[in-house]
């Protein structure tokens, strides 16, 4: 929309709830016009590029930069001691600071950046790089969660808890373990009701390692002069930038400027610090702007998705009822720990699931090993967990000849409840989820399942998540002399439409068009502190800190008003407000809103408290599939995707944000797989790791969500991006099982899998490779 | 490309065809079929009238090979000498029957493609020949189909391909081609199965034995699009699926 074109007069101020505003950036990105850190350069800038460990584990004896010294256009080629001349202690990392800016010593994974080239081309760079060599004395390593735990190889000799976790305290200087952080939950007596169960179930579940893929590759340009840096960077999360920054230097954080432009795309891959400190050490070095921008290639080397493997028991009584269950998860969070332990406890919290039992025992464990780093990736690891709890579900209920509905609906938690951690269930509207995922699923029909090569299937799976908590969002709303409103926000628009959404809110409050409010671009010069565009928490969070900011502005118009003698209810024009007060078209109106829940953290020996979240999401998916027997082909005939995401402020943008997790999903469920021999990533790129695309599309898709009100939501709304994710997997799974009988416990679903499992329970098992 | 940017393959030197590129990029029909420039791209074969009319089998494959932007840019020289097993056009030109004209310092040679490949990503071209012309005989009402089969995102590489070509009346089978690629290191023959079908009439049996045969006459490659053992299956069936597909049968499902 060109702003000559401005809908005032078609659309009816407040209300801007409810409305599927388009998305207010979306004509600049249609148009290449949005600016994105890879398009962006500085005058004298430089150009990186990594040289990186080809050994998953072993000691640096030397590294030879000689010959990519001489190669004309280098101006350096930097290596962890170069950098530590200026920055003392180079180790960086959210819940820990175990990352050292480049390899210190040691390298502990296939990709870790050991060198950078500096030069003035990127093709020159490229060249240096490869120019480079190092020699390693190389050790064991140790890539398997499991194995982790009791391995005798450690990727770290000391763990390194950053300060600003006081739960990670005690973990400050341990010694011979890979156990970065265990999350634990105790609710009554395991062990005694399982014992005492009529029936016992126990299975294993496992996930691979999967990536992000933003279409957009990590980017950061850091510009140092002795007097501040800025940064430009494709950041999820500047204000948390900023401070990691400014610790690394040893400078106030007004010294450092985060600037982040459009994104193209994160789902969590750009989250807490990536390339930022690179960027900043080279740019120290070279005292001239410094861009540092990944190859698609390059990402596979950079964050993933954590592989888990879940271990899970349920007791039954007689009755159907499960009475106890316990949840062992070990997390494969790769050579440095990133976000992992917060993972870890996050989703450990929600292990059990959905359901109401009254003697639970959780135990997650974050793990080092010595691969790719694994971080928060659209469901932080609850995704992991509803692939297993929502696969033994259904496997208790076929065995017991239940009924998987009539079973779920018996156990389920509901408003009311309490929850496994004794907070009591508000506003979580599960059974309606799981009421309309069967509803447009027609269940209570029976499924033609077919009797030739092609058999059919349905199943469904239900899940629930807290929110990552206690967070803290501000916002700045602007009024200008003539009326026309700015919002300030770190909140990252990486196409989800969170500015749009942000627009309907202060909209709303001030009774403006939400297109005709402006959001500037994030700039911790300007825009406030916000935790991070993460876990579907800023329509709730960043949304209740702008509502608050406009209805302050709103408060201060009103204020106005009365100082220049306006009577109670007059409608006279905001700009002729400012006039009167200040003789002309000048002045300011600024309101400010801070958001943070109330929280109260777990128990350390029982993980249990009376508020972990302040909303719960909720989802649901069911699936119908068609198998070749033949060859174990499995295609996905309908795909039913269900959330509650309490009001839907834009329900277009709510639309494309489960259909967006749903298929995203659907890859990582099917055949997304990062291939590794020897710690060495075989598939690293587009060509050999494929993505969905258009032709994998489910026949039919339902993208949808159940009327309901968070009680303490902005306008009674909840978040949205990752809630799609969770149910994908174990819905096709359980459908795959009804089909044709056979039950897959590790991901991806592929052909090869499913025609293994057919051989295999016939009799006739197809040989290994 | 891929392997220069992956720095897996770093030339010495490179040659531009660009200033010769008009004079290999033309279609043209005579009685004895197709001759396909090199250096024609995907997209122009795609959409070549001349190519429905003679060689629809070729233009049935476009629909899956690839994407769009990779057809505008890519060649059907370029498909055939880069000797990558899993590409879609060496084993359909090779059912067709497909020739090429090959230049070089001493002349031009006339080679069959089933002739080109020696093994993974090896030909039998010199350093100093480049592909100048495809030859594809037309079709003529031979009954033809190509199946893709990929195991992870349909528009991934195939983890098999199977191209058909056949001539089959109530009676027999008159003449029939097989050519199986991507499990396999190289696009190959599938000779025993084509000796199986030929002189017999179809029936479910017949492919069977003739799928029996196809299996035991290659070697079968694993890779992360399947294990040597699951290729072989996905053969066994594929083989029977593409020759009724060739029929325009359907076959049990």
């Amino acid at each position: 929309m060109a702003p000559t074109e401005t809908p005032a007069a078609t659309t009816r101020a407040g209300s801007q709830i409810g409305r599927s505003v388009p998305r207010t950036e979306g004509r600049d990105k249609v148009t290449g016009r949005a600016e994105y850190v890879h398009n962006m350069r500085l005058p004298g800038m430089l150009v990186a590029k990594i040289f990186r460990s080809t050994v998953a584990h072993g000691l640096i004896k030397s590294i030879d930069t000689n010959a990519a010294k001489n190669v004309p256009g280098v101006l350096h080629v930097v290596t962890i001691d170069d950098v530590r001349k200026l920055i003392p202690n180079p180790y960086y990392g959210p819940a820990f600071h175990d990352q050292p800016i480049l390899a210190d010593k040691k390298v502990r994974f296939v990709g870790e950046p050991v060198a950078a080239v500096l030069a003035s081309d990127p093709h020159i760079a490229e060249q240096a790089v490869q120019l480079i060599s190092a020699e390693y004395e190389e050790l064991p390593a140790v890539f398997d969660e499991v194995e982790a735990l009791t391995s005798n190889v450690f990727v770290h000799d000391e763990l390194q808890p950053a300060a600003t976790f006081a739960d990670l305290k005690h973990l400050k200087g341990l010694k011979n373990t890979n156990l970065a952080l265990s999350f634990k939950l105790r609710r009554g007596d395991f062990e005694r009701a399982y014992a005492g169960a009529a029936h016992r179930f126990e299975h294993e579940f496992r996930t691979q390692k999967v990536l992000h893929l933003p279409f957009e590759p990590h980017a950061t340009i850091a510009d140092y002069k002795n007097t501040g840096v800025t940064l430009y960077t494709a950041s999820q999360g500047p204000s948390f930038v900023r401070t990691e920054i400014a610790r690394l230097l040893g400078w106030p954080e007004n010294r450092v400027r985060i600037k982040v432009p459009y994104l193209g795309s994160g789902y969590g891959a750009k989250l807490y610090i990536k390339l930022e400190a690179l960027a900043l050490a080279l740019s120290m070095i070279a005292r001239k702007p410094v861009k540092l921008a990944l190859t698609m290639e390059e990402m596979f080397y950079q964050i993933t998705k954590h592989p888990c493997t879940f271990r899970i028991k349920s007791g039954l009584d007689n009755d159907g009822r499960i009475v106890a269950r316990k949840c062992e998860v070990f997390w494969n969070g790769g050579a440095y720990a990133d976000i992992g332990p917060r993972v870890t406890q996050k989703a450990g919290v929600t292990a059990s699931g959905p359901y109401d039992i009254d003697n639970v025992s959780i135990d997650s464990h974050a793990l080092y090993t010595n691969v790719t780093p694994s971080g928060a990736l659209r469901g932080f690891g609850v995704p992991q967990l509803v692939w297993a709890y929502e696969s033994h579900t259904d496997m208790i209920a076929r065995e017991l000849k239940l009924d998987p509905v009539a079973f779920r609906r018996k156990n389920l938690m509901r408003d009311g409840n309490q929850h496994t951690t004794s907070q009591v269930l508000k506003d979580a509207a599960i059974e309606p989820v799981m009421d309309l995922v069967l509803d447009r699923m027609a269940w209570a029909r029976q499924l033609e399942k077919g009797i030739g090569v092609i058999r059919r299937g349905r199943g469904f799976a239900i899940a629930i998540k807290t929110v990552t908590t206690p967070t803290t969002s501000v916002a700045i709303v602007n009024v200008s002399a003539d009326g026309s409103v700015t919002l300030y926000c770190s909140t990252i628009d990486m196409g989800q439409g969170s500015n749009t959404v942000l627009a309907q809110i202060v909209g709303e409050v001030l009774n403006v068009p939400a297109e005709s409010v402006r959001i500037a671009q994030p700039d911790t010069d300007v825009t406030p502190y916000d935790m991070g565009t993460l876990g579907s928490r800023s329509t709730f969070h960043m949304g209740h800190a702008a509502r608050l900011a406009a209805e302050e502005a709103r408060d201060k118009i009103k204020q106005l008003a009365r100082d220049v003698g306006e009577p109670e209810g007059s409608n006279i024009p905001i700009a002729e407000l400012f006039k009167k007060r200040y003789g002309m078209q000048a002045g300011n109106i600024v309101g400010s809103g801070t958001y943070k829940p109330d929280y109260v953290s777990p128990a350390p020996e029982t993980g249990l408290s009376p508020n972990v979240t302040p909303f719960w999401m909720s989802s649901g998916a069911g699936a119908e599939v068609a198998v070749d027997t033949e060859t174990g082909h499995v295609e996905i005939t309908k795909l039913v995707n269900v959330i509650d995401c309490g009001t839907a402020i834009n329900p277009k943008l709510v639309e494309t944000q489960i259909s967006g997790a749903a298929l995203m999903h659907l890859g990582f469920t099917m055949f997304e797989k990062m291939h590794f021999d020897g710690g060495q990533v075989t598939n690293a790129s587009l060509a050999d790791y494929k993505i969905p695309g258009i032709r994998d599309l489910p026949g039919t898709m339902e993208n949808l969500w159940v009327d309901n009100f968070q009680g303490n939501g902005p306008f009674g709304a909840k978040g949205v991006g990752e809630v799609a994710t969770f149910c994908v997997s174990p819905a096709i799974a359980n459908a795959i099982d009804d089909a044709v009988g056979v039950r897959l416990t590790e991901l991806p679903l592929n052909p090869e899998a499913v025609y293994r499992a057919l051989r295999a329970k016939a009799g006739n098992p197809l040989d290994e490779a | 490309m891929l392997m220069m940017k992956a720095g897996v393959f770093r030339p010495a030197k490179l040659v531009s065809l660009r200033k010769i590129e008009s004079d290999y990029t033309a279609i043209t029909v005579d009685a004895r079929g197709l001759t396909i420039g090199a250096m024609t791209t995907l997209s122009d074969i795609e959409q070549s009238e001349d190519v429905r009319a003679h060689a629809p089998l070729i233009t049935q494959t476009m629909l899956t090979l690839s994407n769009v932007r990779v057809r505008n840019v890519a060649t059907v020289g370029g498909a055939l000498a880069h000797g990558d097993p899993h590409m879609d056009l060496p084993p359909v030109l090779m059912a067709l029957d497909a020739s090429m004209t090959l230049v070089g310092p001493k002349g031009e040679r006339t080679l069959p493609v089933a002739d080109l490949f020696t093994g993974y990503y090896e030909t039998v071209l010199a350093l100093n020949e480049l592909i100048a012309f495809v030859h594809v005989p037309a079709q003529n009402g031979k009954q033809a189909a190509y199946m893709k089969v990929t195991t992870g995102a349909v528009d991934d590489w195939p983890a098999l391909g199977i191209a058909v070509v056949i001539v089959s009346d109530a009676d027999a089978v008159r003449s029939v081609r097989i050519v199986a690629s991507a499990a396999t290191d190289k696009a190959t023959r599938l000779t025993s199965a084509e000796a199986a079908l030929k002189g017999n009439r179809i029936d479910d049996k017949l492919l069977k034995r003739a799928a029996e045969a196809a299996v035991e006459e290659v070697e079968f490659v694993s890779d992360m699009r399947g294990s040597a053992p699951y290729k072989r299956e996905l053969m066994r069936v594929y083989v029977q699926r593409a020759v009724r597909a060739a029929l325009n049968e359907s076959g049990e499902r």
